[in-house]
This record gives structure tokens, sequence and C-alpha cells, in this order.
């Protein structure tokens, strides 16, 4: 167990109701990442996902389980982790270059390392010649790739990625998987993804956890071994439709309300 | 040289914003004009737009003194309306208790006539320039403090949630999240209160006071002198008008994501580049 980056056991959570009823959103989830890995987990919608993450980024406490970050207990601790929520949320006033610092700005690191270690990215990320435009001028890629790239100079070793491509269209969002894959290579970060979209999971992802409905339990995981660097074609070879089949038939064989 | 094109296409799409209203203007003034003399209406009921115009004119010196006192009422009672209002809203939008327990009794002190309270304040803080701040800021301060209620809670929880995840502290939250998403409504609110500071001032004035443009309207009108009144009205006018225009002028540099950058700061990114 000592090889784990995050590792996430036993987690149970539920809400209150206005009533004071409890409304169990996690029933019993169990996760382990090793560093570098990037795994996706998948689930039906409103099954607990987004509940999870705010869990693992120290936002909620569950009412049972521990969540360990190189075996160090980070249970309601928010900035352990990096986490890139569902819209881009980037702030309307700040510029790029403003946006994609705000990590370290927060923190009281040194703010001019931080805009040169950013300069230097935006080229990578697509940005150059954008550092002192506002978010409202940038297209939807962009606008989620200075996400991104605020997400990585947040300099955690974990990213929690949450739908990050689901409002964008088709084409960008599979430009974004391959551009993606090639940023967590080189970047050397471990990575979850939450996301309804087999494909993205099985393209990107090293294992794949398939979640039940609410109350969320893991229904299986499948392993995608499938050889990095992968490039677009991969999609259509028998053994990516095989792994893709199987994380398929773990959602539908999860039972339904 | 590249900027000379889209300039000279402002300034001429700002000729045309101008003509419309100015024109309408100078309609209603006319006819203003040839109503009051075609009637023969007496000039302490109406006095035509020449003979304000002439009064002004005539009479510049005292009005532009009292002016200067009615000023300093306006600018006191307005930093004072914004420095309650901020204070104000902070306490509302941070504390459940303090919304449900006061906020009720500053909407109940909005509903008290304010030329009622006029005299009581004179006789608390006497007959000086304290009661008619106090009665501009008591007008100004209400709409402010909404308006910086409602801009301070203008993000979503969403981008709390944000900030919460990289361990924010609530400090920052304030400052580098709740007042810059707030900005719009705060500016909002500071446009209609530069109005009300206005009208504020003048009632205080009017009231109880021995100086000030209020103080020279009342007089005036008991003595019908109704040409300077209106003297004294348009000056005002005028005068809230430009306070207003400044107030927006602050509000396009203070948002360059919204209004695009100000001249100055193009000016200067071009030197420096």
């Amino acid at each position: 167990m000592s090889d784990a980056r995050l590792l996430i056991s036993n987690l149970k959570f539920a809400y209150t109701a206005e009533s004071g009823r409890a409304i169990p959103a996690i029933d019993q989830v169990d996760i382990k990442l090793r560093p570098n890995d990037f795994v996706s987990l998948i689930g039906p919608s409103g099954c607990g996902k987004s509940t999870l993450f705010n869990i693992i980024a120290g936002l909620l406490v569950p009412d049972a389980g521990a969540v360990a970050l190189d075996g160090v207990d980070i249970l309601g601790r928010p900035g352990s982790v990096a986490y890139m929520m569902q819209r881009d949320l980037l702030l309307p006033w700040r510029t790029v270059l403003e946006n994609v610092t705000l990590g370290p700005e927060l923190a009281g690191r040194p703010l001019a390392k931080a805009k040169a270690a950013a300069r230097n990215l935006l080229r990578r990320f697509g940005l150059e010649g954008f550092e002192n435009a506002y978010p409202a001028t940038l297209s939807g890629g962009m606008r989620q790739r200075a996400a991104l790239l605020r997400t990585i100079l947040c300099e955690r070793p974990v990213i929690l990625l949450d739908e990050p491509f689901g409002a964008l269209d088709a084409l960008t969002r599979a430009a974004m998987h391959e551009w993606l894959a090639g940023v967590q290579r080189e970047f050397q970060r471990t990575m979850i993804l939450i996301t309804h979209d087999p494909d993205e999971a099985v393209f990107l992802s090293d294992r794949v956890y398939v979640a039940t409905q609410r109350p969320m339990r893991i229904a299986g995981t499948v392993d995608i071994d499938l050889a990095p660097p992968r490039q677009r074609d991969v999609t259509m070879t028998p053994a990516f439709l095989d792994r893709k089949r199987t994380v398929l038939e773990l959602l539908h064989s999860a039972p339904t309300r | 040289m590249t900027l000379a094109k889209p300039r000279r296409w402002k300034v001429w799409s700002r000729s045309k914003d101008v003509t419309a209203p100015l024109l309408l203007f100078i309609a209603i003034v006319a006819a203003w004009e040839t109503l009051v003399r075609s009637l023969a209406v007496p000039g302490y009921v109406l006095p035509p737009p020449s003979q304000i115009a002439i009064e002004i004119v005539r009479d510049r010196g005292i009005i532009f003194d009292q002016l200067l006192t009615t000023l300093f009422e306006i600018a006191c009672g307005y930093a004072l309306s914004v420095l309650v209002g901020f204070c104000l809203s902070i306490l509302i939008v941070y504390s459940s208790a303090f919304r449900r327990g006061v906020l009720p009794l500053i909407v109940a002190s909005q509903t008290i006539p304010v030329i009622a309270m006029a005299p009581i304040l004179v006789i608390w803080f006497g007959y000086n320039s304290a009661p008619r701040i106090i009665i501009t800021a008591l007008v100004a301060f209400f709409p402010l403090t909404i308006s910086f209620v409602t801009g301070l809670q203008a993000i979503g929880p969403e981008f709390i949630d944000f900030f919460r995840s990289l361990n924010a502290s609530e400090i920052q939250i304030f400052f580098k999240l709740r007042l810059p998403a707030a900005l719009p409504n705060i500016f909002g609110g500071l446009k209609v209160a530069t109005t009300l500071a206005v009208i504020g001032a003048t009632i205080g004035e009017w009231v109880g006071a021995s100086a000030g443009l209020g103080y020279l309207m009342a007089q005036d009108t008991a003595q019908l002198n109704t040409a300077r009144v209106f003297a004294a009205l348009v000056v005002l006018g005028a005068f809230g008008m430009a306070f207003f225009a400044a107030v927006g002028l602050i509000e396009r540099w203070s948002m360059p994501w919204v209004y695009g950058q100000p001249f100055f700061a193009r000016m200067w990114q071009s030197r420096a580049a």
C-alpha cells in the first residue's frame, strides 16, 4: 500500500435534507492511484461523483472512511490537491496570465516566478499571445486549457478533473483528449477524471472505475492496457472497443431505479 | 497610427449619440419659451428660459457662492453614505443575525419622510452643516447598501467552492472574488446615489440653513423670485449630471474587462512596448 499516491478507502457520505433525513450519496468507495496514474471515474448522472471530488478536495468531510495523499490524511484539508471543476471558473476581471497564476498568488508564493513559469507554458497550452486577454474573448477550448494551466500551476501532485470537456463540441473535445494525454505525460501528475463519456474514459486512462447509481459504489474496474502514446485512431482498434464494451457492460449491469 | 481609424469612428458615433438628445432639449426649451410668451404667463408663475439664463449670468456670483456650500455638503454626505453603506453591506452579507435584526430597521428608516427628520436633526446637531450632511447621507445610503449587498452576493457559490479548494482565506475570498464581482452593482448604486445626494443636500438647506442653493431657493420662493429659483435648479441640475457622468467615467476605467482598456492605459502600453 505504500506505493499509493492517493488512497481512498471505505468512503461513506450522506447529505442531510432539510427535513433532517439523511440522504446517502456515497455508499462504499475505494480508489487507489499510484504516482502518474491517470484514472477515470465513469457513472450515471447524479451518482455522487462530484460529491466524491468535493471530499477529496477537502470541501466536505465524509461520515466514514479515509483519504490519504502519500500516506498523509487530507480529510477536510483543502489545498492538498488541485481541483478543476466542471465550469472553467475563470475570473472575468483577470487576464489569462492573472487567472492562471491564481494558485501561487493565493498560496503566497512569489508571483514574479509564477508569472515567468506561466509565460513559458502559454505556448504549450495554445494561449500564446493571449496572456493579456480577458476570458470573455477566448473560445471554449482556450478557456478550458487556461483553466487546466491554472490547475497545473497550483503545483499539486494530484489533479481532480470534473468533466472538464463536457461543454465542448465533439471535435474540440477529441483534440483536447490527445492534448491532455500529452500534458499528463509531460507534467507527470496523477489525475482523476470524472466523465460520462466511455470513449473519453478509455482513451485517456490507465484504469477506469465504473460507479453505480446513487448511493455510489464501485461496480467494477477496467484496466486499459493500451500502450502509450495513444493516437486518435486507437479508438477504432478491436482492443480499444473491447475495453469500451467491458466498461459499458459494467455501466449497464449496475441496478437502475 | 493604427488606432487613428477606430478612434475617428468612435468620435463620429459619439457625436451621433449627442445629436438626438440635444435636438430634443432645444425643442423643449423653444416650446417652453414660445408658450410662456404667447400665453403671457407671469414670470413669478413660470419664467421663460431666456429669463432664467439672464438670471444665471447676472447673479452668477451669488449662485456660485451658494453652490460651493451645497457642493461641500454633497461631497461629505456622499462620502459618508458610501462609508456607511459599505460597512452595513459587509455586516449584512456576513452576519445572518444582523441581516435578520437590523435590515428591517434600515428599511423602516427609509419610510420616515426626510423632510420631517430634518428640523429634528437641526435641533440635535445645531445650525451648521452637520445636520445637512447627515440628511444627505440618510437619503443616499439605502440604495447604496442594497446594491453593495446584491453585488457582494452576486458571485456563484461554485467560485467560492473553487477558492476554498485552493485553501483561500475569507479575506482573500472577499478581496479577490466578492469585491471585484460586486463592481457592476456597486457602481449602479454609486450612480443612483449621486442624484439622491444632490436632492438630500438641497432638502437639508431648504429646511434649516443660512447658506446653500436650497436656502437660496427657499428664500426666493418666499419672495416670488421664481426666475432665480429656476436658475438655481438649472445650476444644480447641471452639477448633478456632471457628478453622475464622473462616477460613470470611473466605472468605465475600473472595469476594463467590460468596457475595454481606457485610452490612457492604451497610450501607456503602446509607449512601454
